[in-house]
């Protein structure tokens, strides 16, 4: 019986496995491309700038001066209170679509999720157009003879930052949580406690490690971000570590960068310590089951749910507020630096004759980081959720550094080790590309190894048994299957990779200029109504391209036949 | 019969460790063209190890396996022409039903129309012709169990592997599908190789049955040889339901502590009786008094055919069991009354589990 369904002789595809040669590829890229720098920007900040002796010099300086400690508490300030209001907005938010079904509620989700399309330093430039010195809002408050409290400094840095990031509040603990076994709340509430009694006693705490995650996240975000405290911090006269940085880095160029570095190692030691502290705390209090909450939402109609509806609109509203002040703005007429109620297209004309090459930079680094991003984060995603050995530990820790890793200071690094041979970047669009890419692949192997986790090892094992050489049903079985996570995590990588500032403000040159550079340049000294076009085309490009996604996520549906 | 014959699938010492711990400890074994042979165990005990390596799934560190004389060591699984069926079904969830059964046929580029009639045909065997183009999430279990098994046999495999295939269904569902997967299997004739943790099935279904402990195989038989001449302790322990009576053994005679008296060859030494729980009955007066245990009914559960007694023994308070055809007139609970058994259907064990008699 047997010998009549041969097998094909198996040839070396049919034996290769290519995972252990990509682990290695992934592996000496990140070194290369995160290691080398980050080392080398704190080798060089134990170098003494003014001493050249090695130690504690730049530490001790930077401690000493009362400008540069005015910063680090202007970064720890602006994180906190940020982190705070965009936990008001999110857990809220979080609570009533973990729990609730109400009328909009799909609507009202994806402009949740549009708040997240604009790019930080867009919200805080819009902010300066409501509520700035001459802001419309601000006009309108000193027509009735009130007097707003000013928008630069701590208050509009954490409310511009907290409203551009509490969309990952709403995600993060909304997934806790749909986590969260619902018995136990009836357990609670079958004890006697009252509805807000069980969410305080037993939701809340049950979803702390979410709770501390989307703190975390929000927090480096708030800290991390350059665009929004150089927009909204008026430059010099309110600084925080990350725009410290850049700036002490521009004017070292060509002296010692020893400061800079020290400053850059600071960030990162705040970044480092709070993602060590959240993992300690939430490491102990696993308790969300995996078995997952179940049970059904809880339909509020009538009178309750059109009073959820409004509620959670009116946030959600307020919210995007920046966006669509922006989008707005850059129709109307400018007189001096003052918006005036007439629509024009003349920004546009403006923004395109002074654009240069901006926007097609943008399209083809975040096109060619996002192929990349895709391609080397999905093998790797598959790679790190697959295998156990010592290397896919490293190569899973050491892809999530730039997660934590402000991006100027990335820059930064890239900017010192880059200049010279045997890898000169500095000024191509090569190392722009670079930093691309090594910032958001966390994005995409996180995507794809939640995926690949759920993905039965079985159906690999009977790709096997059933004659198809490794890498052929990888490509026929799991890729498919992982297509979800792709999708889910190029959407994210492209948004993230277009509007991309912090890093690229740095390493960028006339050539290579892109369109957040442009955008952020007139926000920040320029014209503001060439700045609302450029941050209209940012935010607009952006959407449609993650508007695609969706589209092609869709109209492949779940059941793709691949390329049979 | 056919354990005469040539061995299809042929395991030689054979070693797997993970870490300090050896999952595999020298397995040797083989099975005739044509049968089922099953690996029983308790979990942990290496059967699945055993089956992933024939599989090629693991390497074993030391020993060989070879399949109809060739030798499978460093070939990789997807070369080795073994079909698989799993216990979670693995069936592909993003293909249909007949291209789930295709898939394996597609690997071994056969034209399209081949292709579909094999389809067809091994989904008529498994009764599921009319599902062709649905999707797996729209199957039950045992239909997602029926394309697993129609997908492993199409591609004609030397071997057919069945990595607990049931255990995943439930009961009346279990009993069903064991009687088609034997019946399939006898009709084309495949050397198949089946784990399970459940006795009942490995009993049902086997030509032979090897049972396995901590990585070894304690005895390789036909059901009725292992269920009624256990070569070992753990295996009379693992199969059906045994009562121990710890005894000593010497002079030709093993003593048990709870009275009887048995003659049993063998060097002296402290030596364990088991007695089947079916093989206990109500003694009458022509039952020798060393072959009698005197017990206390603690409590009876009806199970249908027969009833299940749970006997204290009277005086040491030793605890054990005996099933009783229902239609006998049984002891009421609390009563005190005297069981038998006949010494030629006892097996002793020595110390190190070896079987005395």
């Amino acid at each position: 019986m047997s010998g009549t369904l041969a097998l094909p002789r198996p040839g070396l595809l049919a034996r290769l496995d290519p995972w252990p040669w990509l682990g290695t590829l992934a592996f000496a890229l990140m070194l290369v491309f995160v290691a080398w720098p980050l080392g080398e920007l704190a080798l060089t900040s134990f170098i003494g700038q003014e001493s050249g002796r090695f130690g504690f010099d730049n530490y001790a300086e930077f401690f000493a001066s009362s400008y540069f400690r005015r910063a680090l508490v202007n970064s720890l300030t602006v994180g906190a209170l940020g982190t705070l209001i965009a936990l008001v907005i999110g857990v809220p938010l979080a609570l009533a679509y973990a729990r609730y079904d109400f009328p909009g509620r799909g609507a009202i989700e994806v402009a949740i999720l549009l708040s997240m399309l604009s790019p930080p330093f867009v919200g805080a430039y819009a902010w300066i157009l409501m509520f700035g010195r001459s802001g419309w809002v601000t006009e309108f408050a000193r027509g009735l003879g009130l007097e707003l409290p000013p928008i630069y400094g701590t208050l509009g840095i954490s409310l511009a930052s907290a409203f551009g990031l509490y969309p990952l509040v709403f995600l993060v603990v909304r997934g806790g949580l749909a986590r969260v076994e619902r018995s136990l709340e009836e357990a609670a509430a079958s004890l006697g406690r009252g509805r807000i009694g069980v969410t305080l006693t037993v939701t809340l705490p049950l979803v702390l490690p979410s709770l501390l995650t989307a703190a975390l996240l929000v927090f480096l975000g708030v800290v991390s971000d350059f665009g929004t405290p150089a927009i909204l911090g008026e430059g010099e006269r309110f600084p925080v570590l990350a725009t410290l940085a850049f700036s002490l880095y521009l004017s070292e160029i060509g002296a010692e960068p020893g400061m800079a570095a020290t400053t850059c190692m600071i960030l990162l030691a705040i970044a480092l310590v709070l993602v060590l502290g959240v993992r300690f705390l939430s490491g102990r209090r696993s308790v969300a089951s995996d078995a997952g909450g179940g049970g059904g939402l809880k339909r509020l109609g009538g009178a309750k749910g059109s009073a959820m509806t409004a509620a959670v609109a009116a946030l959600v509203l307020v919210a995007n507020m920046p966006t669509i002040v922006v989008v707005v703005s850059s129709f109307l007429e400018v007189r001096g630096v003052v918006f005036q109620p007439a629509f024009t297209l003349a920004n546009y004309h403006n923004a395109l004759a002074a654009m240069g090459n901006a926007l097609w930079n943008s399209l083809v680094l975040a096109g060619v980081a996002l192929v990349l991003i895709t391609v080397l984060g999905a093998g790797v995603g598959y790679y790190i959720s697959r295998r156990s050995g010592l290397l896919a530990k490293a190569l899973d820790l050491l892809i999530m550094v730039p997660f934590v890793v402000p991006g100027t200071v990335l820059g930064i690094g890239y900017a010192t080790v880059f200049n010279e041979p045997p890898l000169l970047l500095t000024g191509t669009f090569t190392i722009i590309a670079a930093v691309y890419v090594v910032r958001r692949l966390p994005y995409m192997t996180r995507s794809c190894a939640a995926v690949v986790y759920q993905i039965d090892r079985g159906l690999e094992d009977a790709s096997l048994s059933l004659g198809r050489p490794p890498l052929s049903g990888f490509q026929r079985i799991v890729l498919p299957l992982m297509q979800p996570g792709i999708v889910a995590g190029a959407a994210i990588a492209w948004v993230e990779v277009f509007s991309e500032l912090s890093a690229s403000i740095v390493l960028y040159t006339g050539p290579t200029r892109t369109l957040p550079i442009a955008a952020y340049q007139q926000a920040a000294t320029g014209d503001i109504g060439m700045a609302a076009a450029y941050s209209t085309m940012l935010v607009g490009i952006a959407a449609v391209g993650l508007f695609v996604f969706l589209l092609a996520a869709r109209g492949r549906g779940e059941r793709s036949v691949g390329w049979l | 019969m056919r354990g005469e014959a040539p061995g299809h699938l042929a395991i030689e010492r054979v070693v797997k460790r993970f870490g300090s711990f050896t999952a595999l400890d020298g397995v040797t074994l083989s099975a005739a063209r044509g049968e089922v042979l099953t690996l029983l165990g308790p979990s942990g005990c290496g059967k699945t190890t055993l089956l992933r390596v024939i599989a090629g799934f693991l390497q074993p560190d030391a020993g060989a396996v070879a399949v109809g004389g060739r030798s499978l060591n460093g070939v990789p699984p997807n070369a080795r022409n073994l079909g698989m069926v799993f216990q979670n079904y693995a069936v592909f969830p993003h293909l249909s039903v007949a291209e789930n059964v295709a898939y394996g046929l597609r690997a071994r580029r056969l034209p399209a129309g081949e292709i579909a009639r094999r389809v067809e045909h091994a989904l008529r065997r498994v009764r599921l012709s009319g599902l062709a183009d649905r999707y797996p999430d729209a199957l039950s279990g045992g239909q997602k169990q029926r394309v697993g098994l129609a997908r492993a046999m199409v591609i004609e495999p030397e071997l057919l592997l069945m990595d607990e295939p049931l255990s995943n269904l439930d009961a009346k569902l279990r009993v069903e599908m064991r009687q088609e997967i034997r019946l399939m299997q006898r009709e084309l004739g495949i050397t198949t190789i089946y784990v399970t943790h459940d006795q009942e099935e490995a009993l049902a279904i086997s030509d032979r049955i090897a049972v396995m402990e901590k990585g070894r195989i304690l005895q390789v038989g036909s059901p009725r040889e292992i269920y009624e001449q256990p070569a070992h302790a753990f295996v009379a322990d693992f199969i059906g339901g045994c009562t121990w009576f710890d005894g000593v053994l010497g002079g030709g005679v093993l003593s048990l502590a709870a009275g009887p008296r048995i003659p049993c060859p063998g060097p002296a030494q402290p030596a364990r009786l088991a007695l089947r729980w079916e093989d206990l009955r109500l003694a009458t007066d022509a039952d020798p008094p060393e072959h009698c245990l005197p017990a206390r009914v603690a409590m009876a559960s009806y199970l249908g055919h027969r009833t299940r007694l749970r006997l204290v023994l009277e005086p040491s308070g030793a605890e054990l069991h005996a099933d009783l055809p229902s239609h006998d007139p049984l002891p009421p609970e609390g009563s005190v009354a005297r069981f038998a058994f006949d010494p030629a259907r006892a097996r002793v064990f020595g110390a190190d589990g070896t079987r005395l008699a």
